[in-house]
């Protein structure tokens, strides 16, 4: 950070004033004026806590697109049929035990499994081709959406938390002040600040598994270079599969996590799969830390822009994705 | 021809005796590690060259300060008298630098000729043109005649991902001859060949018009001694000796560094 | 084959030429000239219609992605634009939005807007490696389906455009079967013989070595980027007739014909026919069309229900793409090469 602030010093007193300033709005007290232009803190503080959870969960999706990417070379263009995969496995799996943490484990194993088929059956034979690879992923896409359609059906279906997750959980952030003076405090719901703190965890135990292990090295070395990888007679193919099992275990916790926020239904595989686009293009391919910056800057666009600017919400972050191209088209924090 | 080859022929025509490459004081830092150290070489028009060494004797490190891959860290280089150290390697093409690689960059998709007229194409103009090139088109001329001059005649039409290695490396040759060139770096053409294409290799470099110089980085000492006028011995990224073929391959402190006393 | 070596006279030149075509292209033709004499209505409007105009957008894919090695999603995105700035600028329905102007004025400049947004989107693509060149398209047919659903100034949003009808020219109407059907019929050649054309000259070459080996395309002094998104306009008009066809075909243009549904639909069109020449995005699109006609009655047949034919198409795609991947054609190749090669002794017959 302090390179990225000496090479670029406008931008990063730019982003160093907008951060004071989003500071001051999230800790102070409004003031009676700023209500009337923008309206409400409480409206800003929850887009604000919705589009942060809702990063989470773009992370954690888009994070096992990009890994697989970024070792495989691999457009998994079947990772939202994952996702949806995964909702529903958690779904039935929480439903038939009555616990919802089981929910997680059991769509990580089943969605994995699937995903380790996927890479020995078929990936494999086609070790190299990638548009290939991308067009098999595709006729994946087609073939499992259908199948999921036709044996769930078309309705929405949503993952109930537990008991002791439900309901709002007292945040420290003021909203308002009472004629009394006394400050008014947030409530927000506690599940998706559970999942979140998840999600971070999640997040960090990846980082330090691609930066301090061995298995790590060789991911990241086979990210930068696959060949030069093969040639040191790691167990490529079992690094492979594993990497994709992992991706695709994630992407199936994802499918858990959309479904208790939101819901589980056909055409959410496809919204996820863009999703997951955006947000590597914005953050950058092959990057973890990438993954989690796109996913945080389009979650919370796509949250303040449903607040504010409703009819183009979905647009915004699309201009986002264009921005990004058109200036930095390796992505945000993607290698030149 | 377009604008540029006129200023080019007229500066030639200006510089009169002016040396084709001209390298003074040129060295190449990577880090720490010094790939070139205080080069100083003069190669006249039309001269060819051959430069030898052992691995990691800092040739190819050499070729790509000259093609402009990347600037030396000090000393200047001078083409037909014109001071390129700063330019790109697309100004440096324009000027009639070309250059082979050691590994073939061709059009697998594309026949031989489709590849030679391409590279024809590159520095002229037309380059997005819709029409399909007329009966009497001279850069097809050009490229005709350049199949012939690699002897590549009989595989005209044959995609590039069906020749044999040997016809690709001499495809190569003539991609570098395309457009009228002033003078070519060959980065180890004969790699890979069975004696007999060698041979062909040898006819083919001898054979060049005569204004047309080249340097070749080159193994295959039978080779690099047949086709140079002069030769360069390079070790550890500096220039250890220099003189005609016969001398070099007489000379007794080569044959102890490079040939193992003896040659084989 | 750009083979030009001594000087010729203008008919043996005429005479060579005609005599290269295969003979295969004679047969198709003439057939494809006389079909509407024993054909139904519904044979030339649905199916061969259908089939000119899939084919024209799948064309312009094949384009991009057989000469160029840039496989776009984004093509049904520039066909239903032309169709949309058609419907914007012309006569339909919606009388509050449609401008009424000529079509004179109208189709060139519907045909020419798409081609400024192709250009656009292909120079965001096109900077990065190909691989991500779908992934960015694909997005960006996305984005252009969420603003066309979303914004009622100008698209009209979820509803479109209907009674957007073709200009009544030399008395005939053009949704007329025949005439419709000829009407297609002339732009799929037209267009097929213009990038077969182009394939050659230097455009075309020009973009293959750009496919095949951008580094050195670099190095013999083109610019690489340039002629990548010089691609994509090209692929843009031909894209363009076809979605102004399809709009015709239809009378209408709503969010649903550039979904991300009918995007995909154009590569599996393209893939199954074969990407490698420009007939192979009729040949995907002719059973593209066969299937989507008369796959309701297979399923039933099979026992599935009517509404799998998302399954059908998927698992179709996927063995072709398991099998051959040069689709159709990729096959064709095969069985022609190993009828040639004698089973003994592995050489050419």
């Amino acid at each position: 950070m302090r390179l990225f602030a000496t090479r670029h010093p406008v931008w990063a007193a730019i982003i160093a004033v907008a951060a004071a300033i989003l500071l001051w709005m999230i800790f102070a007290v409004w003031p009676d004026g700023l209500e009337d232009v923008i309206g409400r803190k409480k409206v800003f503080l929850n887009a604000l806590f919705n589009g942060i959870t809702l990063g989470g969960l773009y992370f954690l999706v888009a994070s096992g697109f990009t890994l697989i990417f970024g070792l495989m070379r691999n457009v998994n263009l079947a990772h939202g049929s994952l996702y949806l995969l995964g909702g529903y496995v958690g779904y039935f799996a929480a439903e038939a035990t009555g616990y919802w943490l089981l929910a997680f484990p059991v769509a990580f194993v089943v969605v994995g499994f699937f995903g380790i088929l996927l890479q020995v059956l078929v990936f494999r034979r086609m070790e190299g081709e990638d548009l290939r690879q991308t067009l098999v992923t595709i006729g994946i896409s087609i073939v499992v959406a259908d199948l999921m359609l036709w044996g769930f059906g078309g309705d929405f279906y949503n993952i109930t938390p537990p008991q002791w997750l439900s309901g709002p959980m007292d945040t420290f952030f003021v909203t308002a002040v009472k004629s009394s003076g006394e400050p008014v405090f947030m409530k927000y719901p506690m599940v998706r600040i559970v999942i979140f703190a998840a999600s971070v965890v999640v997040g960090v135990a990846m980082w330090l598994a691609l930066n301090k292990t061995r298995i790590g090295m060789m991911i990241r070395a086979g990210v930068d270079d696959r060949d030069m990888l093969s040639a040191t007679g790691a167990r490529i193919q079992i690094v492979f599969v594993g990497v994709f099992a992992f991706g695709a275990g994630l992407a199936g916790i994802a499918g858990v996590v959309g479904g208790t926020f939101q819901s589980i239904a056909p055409g959410e595989d496809i919204r996820f799969l863009l999703a997951s686009l955006v947000v590597v293009i914005v953050g950058g391919m092959g990057s973890i830390p990438g993954a989690a910056l796109g996913a945080l800057l389009i979650g919370l666009a796509e949250q303040f822009g449903s607040v504010y600017f409703p009819t183009y919400a979905v647009v915004l972050t699309f201009l986002i994705m264009v921005v990004v191209l058109a200036f930095r088209p390796q992505g945000l924090l993607g290698r030149a | 021809m377009s604008v540029s080859a006129t200023n080019i022929s007229d500066r030639m025509a200006a510089t009169g005796t002016a040396n084709a490459l001209e390298l003074r004081g040129v060295s190449k830092m990577f880090g720490a590690l010094e790939a070139l150290g205080d080069i100083d070489m003069t190669v006249k028009p039309g001269e060819r060259r051959a430069v030898l060494g052992s691995n990691g004797a800092g040739k190819t490190t050499l070729f790509n300060c000259i093609t402009g891959d990347f600037p030396p860290t000090t000393g200047s280089i001078r083409f037909f008298g014109e001071d390129v150290t700063g330019f790109p390697a697309q100004e440096r093409i324009r000027r009639g630098l070309r250059r082979t690689y050691q590994i073939s960059l061709l059009f697998t998709g594309l026949s031989v000729i489709d590849n030679i007229y391409l590279a024809c194409r590159g520095v002229s103009r037309g380059r997005f043109s819709l029409l399909r090139p007329r009966r009497n088109d001279a850069l097809m001329q050009s490229a005709e005649d350049l199949v012939r001059v690699v002897h590549l005649d009989d595989v005209r039409d044959t995609m590039v991902s069906d020749l044999s290695y040997g016809q690709q490396r001499q495809l190569e040759i003539a991609m570098a001859l395309s457009g009228a060139p002033r003078f070519i770096l060959f980065d180890e053409p004969a790699a890979g060949l069975s004696p007999t294409e060698r041979r062909e290799l040898v006819d083919i470099l001898t054979g060049l018009p005569g204004h047309v110089g080249f340097i070749i980085i080159e193994h295959d000492m039978d080779v690099a001694l047949r086709v140079s006028d002069r030769v360069t011995m390079m070790h550890n990224g500096r220039i250890f000796k220099e003189g005609k073929p016969a001398e070099i391959e007489e000379d007794p402190e080569v044959q102890a560094l490079y040939l193992g006393g003896g040659h084989g | 084959m750009v083979a030009i070596d001594s000087p010729r006279t203008t008919t043996t030149d005429m005479r060579r030429r005609i005599a290269s075509v295969p003979p295969v292209y004679w047969v198709l033709g003439i057939l494809l000239l006389i079909i509407p004499a024993f054909a139904s209505d519904f044979v030339m409007f649905q199916i061969m219609g259908w089939t000119f105009i899939l084919g024209l957008i799948a064309l312009s894919l094949m384009f991009l992605g057989g000469y160029g090695g840039m496989v776009s999603l984004a093509q049904m995105a520039f066909a239903g634009f032309a169709g949309y700035m058609v419907a914007i600028f012309g006569d339909s329905a919606i009388s509050g939005i449609s401008q009424g102007w000529p079509w004179w004025i109208v189709i060139p400049l519907a045909l020419f807007l798409t081609v400024i947004f192709a250009t656009a989107v292909g120079w965001l693509a096109v900077r990065t490696e190909g691989i991500y060149t779908i992934m960015i398209t694909l997005a960006i047919a996305a984005a252009f389906f969420y603003f066309t659903r979303q914004n009622y100034e100008l698209f009209n949003g979820f509803q479109g455009f209907n009674s957007v009808l073709p200009p009544e020219l030399f008395g005939i109407d053009w949704r007329g079967p025949e005439a419709f059907y000829y009407l297609t019929m002339f732009w799929a050649v037209t267009g097929f013989g213009a990038v077969l054309y182009v394939s050659r000259a230097p455009f075309g070459l020009a973009l293959q070595g750009v496919r095949d080996n951008p580094r050195r395309m670099a190095a013999l002094g083109y610019n690489v980027t340039a002629h990548r998104v010089a691609a994509y306009a090209f692929a843009a008009v031909i894209a363009g007739i076809g979605g102004i066809l399809l709009t015709w075909q239809s009378a209408q243009i709503s969010p649903g014909t550039v979904g991300i549904q009918s995007a995909i639909d154009i590569l599996v069109i393209a893939v199954i026919g074969g990407l490698r020449h420009p007939i192979g995005a009729f040949i995907g699109a002719f059973i593209f069309v066969l299937l989507k006609t008369f796959a309701v009655d297979v399923l039933i047949a099979l026992g599935l229900g009517g509404e799998r034919f998302q399954l059908l198409i998927g698992m179709g795609f996927l063995i072709i793409v398991f099998f051959s991947p040069d689709g159709l054609l990729g096959l064709w190749e095969k069985l022609k090469a190993s009828r040639r090669r004698d089973p003994l002794t592995g050489g050419q017959r």
